[in-house]
């Protein structure tokens, strides 16, 4: 008995040049042609949501064509007493969408929008005493809010007010023997909380605390002959999984120890060439999500025509120039 | 069909009214669905109810949601009041219909703590959002709440109360819970490949619920033994074996005073599926049920021997499954720090254990011979336990007498020995592919930490 290896194939006619124009004008349409059972399915992430339409636009040089009045205001109403931001407005504020909210604003270079001090408080009082962070006031603890935390008060200029080195220690307790991460101590490594991770220990200038050969191993180890790239072993390659191992990868100074044509390949295979947009995989329905991940992925693939991609934040260079924040990277 | 506001209001309230009503009527419904139908046919309730099936006829859903949606947004904005029986009603739909809404599962938060719904219903309500939604994560970390809710009424109680009684019906009461969410992971697990939200929620339940328990990690160990076998891609089913065999070894190679290790097979219903298959039995038991004598380094010694042993039974019988090789990975390099910290090598080199109590091995070195098919025989006849260059101390040496196999299994010159047979007599690519992979993985990552 053998098994079958969990792949696709891309076929030959599969699309190979990047379709810019087409992605900015599915990005520059979606959400006015939705109905209205579409939108409240999805409206629990709508601050995310606008963050990978926003961040995608600004990486195609697109960004003037999105309303940025109107999204300034939305953000504005999100804001909640306690300085937290939620995903829409009457929802309940996240750490997630609290991130969304501040990487608009640092796009838009808007952030006197909101009241930035009171979303240093809301994001101090999540810390635990063992150092991680909830989610929200109801305690949920994953090394992604360790990460929405860091991110969010670093594009704030804010790190101090936290413990940045029981923050650190919580994270470094989520290392698996293989070098990965998982979202509490115990738990599987996964390549979105690797992200999380790498990108955390990068914005508090402790990467040398990574094994990054043994880790570089791992990330690598989830290319597949498709050159797509899946975020545990045995599940399918992704657009999405593409970015966050390749983003970790650069994050460790391990990019080239991937096959990069192959993985631009697959990636390209993933777009839409009719509606615009990427899918999570060849022939399969594109979303904004996916067509930030595939356009940043080839942007960390040196894509000249898209702008240079942040690995850390996944935002453009030129917006972190201009916050004046530059994460580490190991070279 | 409905079309007009005032027809979709009638026609929602009395879809809310339809679904709340089949719980109370029906307390045992297990699963939810939805029932692909594009129109309204005859004139009937869209909820439909079969032998503890409930669902949802496809039409209305389009109606349905944003309805209660929107409904619970304005009572959340504070435009529009709702009792608390109607937020009960109107957060069941929308979950049912959507789970990841996250501010629907706060509001029933809000309800639980002040006392209007019973926890025990939302453990009841996740369970069935997760039999159409097995990764929904807000439906998980719901139910992580919930559980902590309830643990802290808990130990409320017990602060409050010094009866016997009450605080063994409470440590029931806790056992039921933990069996209850392993048996709602597993039915996500089947339902959803590598679903990592379950088993990550499975390894949080052991690790707030029964920490030091030693005999629940055990049974745990125990039942998803076949789960995995019958699974040799999930990964995360195996990561959650790698899991629970670390726990139970750091327990277990603790010092004796702190828990006993005989509290752990006092039961005898999980022996028979903890015995490796391929062992003949003399004696119809394995040294392993003698462990109620304490013998805790022998069941460190036969958990790591059975893992490899199920490992390698998985890895010739299904040939090319990265998640194989990777459970190999981890269960060696568990072996391989376990054994620096507690077999310490004086030389540096890999350690040889020899098997002494020979006499007891029965069967069981034959299996081990023919793992590595040209294991060197002398490795397991009578002699003194060595570890190449230091002696194990002399209780330990007691300890040991019945006789461990597994040293001679797990060196690193077996594993090659291992790697070499697959890729001898191995056809498919991937599984050659995967072997080399491990054997690269040995040469660099194990070579140089020894």
């Amino acid at each position: 008995m053998s098994a079958q290896l969990k792949d696709v194939i891309i076929k030959p006619d599969a699309s190979s040049s990047l379709l810019l124009d087409k992605h900015a004008d599915y990005i520059a349409a979606y959400g006015s042609k939705k109905d209205d059972y579409e939108y409240t399915l999805s409206e629990y992430l709508r601050m995310s949501g606008i963050y990978w339409g926003l961040t995608v636009m600004d990486l195609m040089g697109q960004l003037q064509r999105m309303n940025q009045q109107e999204i300034i205001d939305f953000i504005k109403a999100c804001q909640h007493e306690c300085g937290g931001i939620s995903a829409s407005i009457g929802h309940d504020p996240h750490l997630l969408y609290t991130l969304s909210a501040v990487q608009i604003l640092c796009l838009y270079d808007s952030l006197d929008a909101i009241d930035v001090d009171k979303v240093v408080v809301y994001v101090k009082g999540l810390q635990q005493e063992d150092g991680s962070f909830a989610g929200d006031k109801w305690g949920e603890i994953d090394t992604r809010f360790s990460f929405c935390a860091v991110a969010t008060l670093a594009l704030l200029g804010k790190m101090d007010a936290i413990n940045v080195d029981k923050a650190v220690e919580f994270v470094l307790s989520c290392m698996n023997f293989d070098g990965g991460f998982g979202c509490r101590p115990g738990s599987e490594s996964h390549a979105g909380q690797i992200y999380c991770c790498t990108g955390f220990l990068s914005l508090t200038g402790q990467l040398h605390q990574l094994n990054a050969d043994l880790l570089g191993w791992w990330l690598c180890e989830r290319q597949l002959p498709s050159g797509g790239l899946n975020g545990r072993p045995e599940k399918l390659p992704d657009v999405c999984y593409s970015w966050w191992v390749l983003a970790s990868l650069k994050i460790i100074g391990r990019i080239h120890w991937i096959d990069k044509a192959k993985l631009r390949r697959f990636i390209l295979a993933c777009q839409d060439e009719e509606t615009g947009g990427f899918a999570d995989r060849p022939g399969d329905m594109v979303d904004p999500f996916h067509t930030l991940f595939g356009v940043a992925g080839l942007s960390l693939l040196g894509d000249e025509q898209i702008k240079p991609v942040n690995p850390v934040l996944c935002m453009p260079e030129d917006v972190l120039q201009r916050v004046g924040l530059q994460p580490d990277l190991l070279s | 069909m409905a079309e007009s506001k005032e027809e979709v209001e009638v026609l929602v309230q009395r879809v809310v009214k339809d679904i709340s009503s089949a719980f109370k009527r029906h307390p045992n419904i297990d699963e939810i669905g939805l029932i692909q139908c594009p129109e309204a046919r005859y004139n009937r309730s869209p909820i439909v109810l079969v032998e503890n099936k409930l669902g949802v006829e496809s039409w209305c859903v389009k109606f349905l949601l944003p309805y209660v949606h929107n409904k619970l947004l304005f009572y959340r904005q504070r435009k529009h009041w709702l009792d608390s029986e109607a937020l009960v009603d109107i957060t069941c739909t929308l979950l049912l219909l959507n789970p990841d809404f996250t501010t629907a599962w706060n509001v029933r938060k809000e309800l639980v703590q002040c006392g209007v719904l019973n926890p025990e219903r939302d453990l009841y309500l996740s369970k069935l959002a997760l039999t159409k939604f097995p990764k929904s994560p807000e439906t998980w970390i719901h139910r992580r709440w919930v559980l902590q809710h309830i643990l802290h009424q808990f130990s409320a109680v017990v602060h409050k109360t010094q009866q016997q009684v009450e605080a063994e019906l409470l440590s029931n009461h806790r056992d039921r819970l933990i069996h209850q969410e392993m048996k709602v992971c597993s039915d996500a697990a089947c339902r959803y490949p590598s679903n990592y939200n379950a088993w990550s929620h499975r390894i949080w339940v052991l690790q707030h619920m029964a920490m030091g328990n030693i005999k629940v990690f055990h049974d745990e160990l125990s039942s998803v033994h076949l789960w995995v076998s019958m699974h040799v891609s999930d990964h995360s089913g195996f990561h959650y074996r790698q899991f629970l065999l670390k726990e139970l070894i750091t327990e277990l190679s603790q010092s004796p005073s702190s828990a006993s290790a005989s509290t752990i097979f006092c039961s005898s219903q999980h022996q028979s599926s903890i015995v490796p298959r391929s062992i003949p039995q003399a004696n119809g038991e394995l040294p392993l049920a003698d462990s109620a004598s304490g013998d805790r380094l022998t069941t460190v010694l036969e958990l790591f021997y059975q893992e490899t042993e199920l490992c390698s039974d998985l890895i010739q019988s299904f040939p090319g499954h990265e998640t194989l090789w990777s459970h190999r990975r981890h269960v060696y390099y568990l072996w391989h720090q376990w054994k620096k910290d507690h077999l310490p090598c004086s030389d540096g080199r890999e350690s040889k254990l020899k098997l002494l109590g020979a006499s007891d091995l029965g069967g069981i070195k034959q299996t081990c011979v023919s793992q590595g098919e040209s294991v060197e025989r002398n490795r397991h006849v009578s002699g003194p336990m060595e570890v190449d260059g230091a002696s194990l101390p002399d209780h330990d040496s007691k300890r040991l007498r019945r006789g461990i196999l597994l040293p001679c299994l797990l060196t690193l010159q077996n594993e090659h020995i291992f790697v070499n047979s697959i890729l001898n007599s191995c056809s498919n690519p991937e599984q050659k592919n995967f072997a080399l992979a491990y054997k690269n993985w040995l040469d660099t990552v194990i070579s140089v930490q020894i």
